[in-house]
């Protein structure tokens, strides 16, 4: 059989046009207007209108099968950006929960409270003391008052420490009040020795305000009779 | 057999918070009292710190038996190996002899960490694991 003989399909150029600018369409995404342009040229029923409808159930298939992809590809990207934002949440947590475990605050002009809660081990008492101390010369705190009614327990060592900040505290030149020691943990300091001399301590944070305060009432009230004698003799 | 097994991996300074919280509750639900669960948090939170301090990948295991009615807290770690244990647990020496305490302060902590944990726990075990890492744990005894 020559090739002469193999049946032909005559087409015009401007439906083979037709075909190649529909397709030209499918290949940036534009599905719909290349189905139309198919479509239209396909009214014609011709052998090479099989072509165009074979076509055209392949473009509208490769459509489908895009939109949903796309549609995927959007969903991901949502929990993509869920989880970033949970990890944005756990970080700002952690920093929280570290500072947390550190709180200092100027209860009042110069004096720095430290409320101490949950688990006092080594390390954080050595961050403790480093912050506080730290915190005292930046304010220039003339006083400190430890608050620990939330601890329970302590270890010996740790305790000892407590005690030491609070000799450092002084060796700045401010005043350390120590205020809320439980039975458990006056007994763990009794029990190991530690010097208390020179250690103020207090039942509660309260008491330790009303020191302060009292003390600063003393204070002032002796400098305006120094005050008003200094007048007197003056005048 | 252990009947609760929970474990927190530990990497840092965070971590060692929520292993410290959630071991006290972990023996508070097994029947220790508040004090002695508190104990048990702050060796949770020795250990756990140690590990942070050290900079190597680290768990904190807590496990249950009811049988003898212990909670066995595992610290696991890849780091190197304990030189001297007695002398590590010894107040302001590691495993290799005194710190210096220049160095305590630089370190922010005070060389004390496994001392109270000695103290605190009714019982200490180390065991070193093929292929590296180590596993001290400690036990508490419900009373």
């Amino acid at each position: 059989m020559s090739e002469s003989e193999e049946p032909h399909v005559v087409v015009t150029s401007e439906r083979l046009q037709s075909v190649i600018e529909a397709l030209s369409y499918a290949s940036v995404d534009e599905f719909d207007s290349c189905l139309a342009l198919l479509e239209r040229s396909g009214e014609l029923r011709d052998e090479f209108s099989e072509l165009e409808t074979a076509f055209s159930i392949f473009v509208r298939e490769l459509g489908e099968a895009k939109s949903e992809l796309n549609r995927t590809l959007a969903q991901q990207e949502a929990i993509n950006r869920e989880l970033e934002a949970k990890l944005e949440t756990i970080e700002v947590q952690q920093a929280a929960i570290r500072e947390l475990s550190t709180p200092i605050i100027e209860v009042w002009a110069g004096v720095l409270c430290l409320p101490v809660v949950g688990i006092v081990d080594s390390q954080r008492s050595a961050e403790m003391t480093e912050t506080l101390l730290e915190t005292i010369v930046s304010k220039q705190a003339r006083m400190a008052i430890v608050d620990i009614t939330g601890i329970d327990v302590m270890d010996t060592k740790t305790a000892d420490h407590f005690i030491k900040m609070a000799r450092a505290v002084r060796l700045l030149g401010a005043e350390c009040i120590i205020s809320g020691i439980n039975p458990g943990i006056a007994q763990t300091l009794t029990h190991i020795g530690v010097d208390l001399t020179g250690i103020r301590t207090l039942r509660s944070l309260r008491d330790a305000l009303q020191l302060y305060l009292r003390e600063t009432e003393q204070l002032v009230v002796h400098q305006h009779s120094q005050l008003a004698r200094k007048l007197t003799t003056e005048s | 057999m252990p009947s609760e097994t929970r474990s927190f991996a530990i990497q840092g300074r965070s971590d060692v918070v929520v292993a410290g919280s959630q071991g006290r509750r972990f023996a508070v639900r097994h029947g220790f009292d508040v004090r002695r669960a508190t104990e048990l948090a702050i060796v949770v939170s020795e250990l756990a710190s140690n590990i942070v301090k050290h900079g190597v990948r680290g768990e904190i295991r807590l496990l249950w038996n009811s049988e003898t009615g212990e909670i066995a807290v595992e610290a696991h770690d890849v780091g190197p190996p304990i030189h001297d244990m007695q002398l590590a647990m010894t107040d302001g020496y590691d495993d290799r002899g005194p710190i210096d305490p220049a160095l305590i302060l630089r370190r922010g902590g005070l060389g004390t960490g496994l001392g109270a944990v000695a103290r605190l726990a009714d019982r200490l075990e180390y065991r070193e694991e093929e292929g590296g890492g180590k596993v001290l744990t400690a036990w508490f005894v419900a009373r």
